[in-house]
């Protein structure tokens, strides 16, 4: 082969490398745009909630109290008549399949939200005033435009006459669009609009505080121990062996581990977060170990002897030098480990976290959900509502995730030392 | 003539099944620099390393024999190995200075020992073992700046200020100077010249000229085996055995 030829073929290589290289960037970027354009199609509406403007008489009588009654009153008062009435007076019906028709344009929650402004503010016994009352999930999507309404009827969850009332409702400018507090205050519900992540925040939150406390201090004493202070061997060749094959085990592994022997022989109380919590511990644990033991190993010696030879103990040189200078790298690999735990299903749908649960928690051995398995509930259910909050769910868990990467990644870059 | 500070008898060392040290026998004498020469891997840093024993640090290395420092045996069990190394300093090959502040640097040892128990007593050390080390003029300004952002040669006498700040009796130095240019060496052997009034200094090198001009006595190593040990001034100009005459004449090494 001649010299040019070589030359050639030697440039055309290296072109057509650089080519696959960006084309695989180009591959991988264009996949996370779609999974994020996808997420956030469906999911950004969610954010918002369809609410309906009506117009309650809190009448006395209706509800049974006396001019000036006290809160307790009001509380055990009886909503029920009061919020049948008010909603039948939003549209004129002729008969009783027509007033459930109206009636089922509300949320089930109707006679609560009139019931909660009542208790708020008790002055307004007795008086006229006008309320937004959440819409049904039904209605909800079909304002959010995410309804087909020309289906024909028997295939519409709304009926024709659902459909007459809710066009009244927005040319009467009824209609409204406000801030979907529920979805981040309320827990789980059957019915969409007022269902919410709130209980499955707490129940992460708790989920991985937990975690956090159990793996976090084991993790760096026995990574400091294992790096530093334990002697080379055939044993501890097979605890590093046995720590990575750890690493790598599937997650529904602990989550069968923790079924057995948390929930059937100890007995610890299931779908808590407290259950979660350990199972995650566990799994997170050689996830950090290794993390851990390379920061550590990556102190140079010099530093180790330099301390010694000034007279440190070895105890003193590992924990005045090592230590804190490994420490970027350990908080780092932490925050990555419980990214990973905050993330993680399959183990806590084996110790329970997969029942419906209403209730936010309020001690980490209450029932509780979390993000990930919500996602997992959700995306199960049938009601169209449910496709928004899956997604909208999606959504803050990844924004969790992207807030732990970046703490991770500022951590080690504020505080990591260099040394020449 | 001084008195005779540190004495190994029949040392031998060994790194798994490799010897490293054959029967070791070297005395050095207080308040005088000691210089160790010899090819790579002929066992001078092996030896410094036995007399504070950093070499515990290695978990494959057993040492034999004996090391005497003021006729007490330091390979016994039963020594304190830190109390050692507060008499014993050391300056490393590279300078390896702590990724802290200047004073952190320097007044870490007097800390951990105890000394210095007010702010103005430790601050005192910091500025006595700048002196000595002849860095206090240069970095008075800025004790509170990194360790790790002055210049090599001044990294390296920060180094040789850290090991002073302890107060100790020996200082080993395992070829302070191969990482610096000829200013720094030059600056570093002035040093040494001032420090061997205080302490007795064992100084492994590589560089003939620097054994001369430092050291009262020298010790030429090979493979492991002392060849020969005498004053400086007689191992360069009539050593007794062929080998260190090839050696110091350039011939090998």
């Amino acid at each position: 082969m001649t010299k040019e030829k070589r030359l050639k073929k030697r440039h055309n290589a290296e072109k057509r490398f650089r080519f696959y290289g960006l084309a695989s960037i180009f591959l991988a970027l264009l996949f996370v745009l779609i999974l994020v354009q996808n997420i956030f199609s469906k999911g950004s509406s969610a954010f918002m909630k369809t609410a309906i403007n009506v117009t309650v008489f809190y009448d006395p009588e209706l509800l049974g109290v006396k001019n000036g009654a006290t809160k307790d009153e009001i509380l055990e008062a009886d909503f029920f008549d009061i919020t049948i009435d008010t909603l039948l007076k939003t549209f004129p019906t002729n008969n009783l399949d027509e007033e459930n028709q109206l009636i089922d344009l509300f949320t089930t929650d109707a006679e609560l939200e009139i019931k909660n402004a009542l208790i708020n503010n008790s002055n307004l016994l007795g008086k006229t005033v006008s309320l937004e009352i959440t819409s049904s999930d039904d209605i909800d999507q079909l304002h959010k435009g995410n309804y087909p309404r020309d289906l024909p009827e028997e295939r519409r969850r709304i009926s024709n006459f659902q459909l007459s009332i809710y066009d009244n409702f927005l040319e009467n400018k009824k209609i409204i669009k406000n801030f979907n507090n529920y979805f981040f205050k309320n827990g789980d519900s059957r019915d969409p609009e007022i269902a919410g992540i709130g209980g499955a925040l707490v129940g992460s939150f708790y989920s991985i505080l937990i975690c956090l406390l159990l793996s976090f201090p084991i993790a760096v004493l026995a990574s400091i121990y294992l790096e530093e202070f334990a002697p080379k061997n055939k044993i501890t060749d097979f605890i590093e062996i046995n720590i990575n094959n750890l690493a790598a085990v599937p997650s529904i592994v602990y989550g069968l581990l923790a079924l057995q022997i948390l929930l059937a022989t100890i007995q610890l109380p299931r779908s808590t977060p407290l259950v979660a919590g350990i199972t995650l511990a566990l799994m997170t644990l050689p996830r950090i170990i290794i993390p851990c033991r390379a920061s550590l190993k990556a102190v140079p010696p010099s530093i180790r002897e330099g301390a010694l030879a000034v007279g440190a103990s070895k105890f003193q040189s590992v924990f005045h030098h090592v230590v804190p200078l490994a420490l970027p790298g350990t908080l780092s690999g932490t925050i990555i480990g419980l990214a990973q735990a905050l993330g993680e299903t399959a183990p806590l749908i084996l110790i329970g976290m997969v029942a419906f649960v209403v209730d936010i928690p309020s001690t980490p051995i209450d029932p509780s959900s979390s993000l990930p398995v919500q996602v997992y509930l959700w995306s199960e259910s049938a009601e169209r509502g449910f496709v928004e909050k899956t997604s909208a769910t999606i959504m803050m868990l990844l924004s969790f995730l992207i807030v732990m990467n970046f703490l991770a990644v500022y951590l080690r870059q504020k505080f990591e030392k260099r040394w020449n | 003539m001084s008195d005779i500070k540190i004495k190994s008898k029949n040392l031998n060392v060994y790194y798994g099944n490799k010897q490293a040290l054959f029967d070791v026998n070297l005395d050095l004498n207080e308040k005088e620099v000691t210089a160790l020469i010899g090819p790579s891997g002929c066992g001078k840093s092996t030896f410094i390393r036995c007399i504070n024993r950093m070499n515990d640090v290695i978990d494959i290395c057993k040492v034999t024999g004996n090391i005497e420092i003021d006729g007490i045996e330091i390979n016994s069990k039963e020594l304190d190995v830190v109390s050692l190394r507060e008499r014993v300093g050391m300056v490393f090959q590279k300078p390896n200075p702590f990724p802290k502040s200047i004073y952190d640097n320097i007044s870490y040892g007097p800390k951990i020992h105890g000394k210095g128990e007010s702010k103005n007593e430790l601050d005192e050390i910091v500025e006595n073992s700048l002196r000595k080390a002849a860095l206090w003029e240069e970095v008075k300004d800025r004790l509170n700046e990194p360790g790790t952002g002055l210049s090599g040669g001044q990294q390296q006498r920060l180094c040789i200020a850290r090991a002073i700040s302890v107060n100790p009796e020996v200082i080993l130095m395992d070829e302070p100077c191969s990482a610096l240019d000829p200013i720094a060496t030059a600056k570093i052997e002035e040093l040494i010249d001032e420090l061997k009034k205080t302490y007795t200094i064992v100084i492994v090198t590589h560089s003939m000229a620097q054994a001369v001009r430092v050291s009262q006595k020298t010790g030429f190593f090979h493979l492991g085996k002392l060849i020969e040990v005498g004053k400086t001034e007689k191992i360069f100009k009539n050593p007794d055995n062929k080998m260190t005459q090839d050696y110091i004449t350039g011939r090998f090494g």
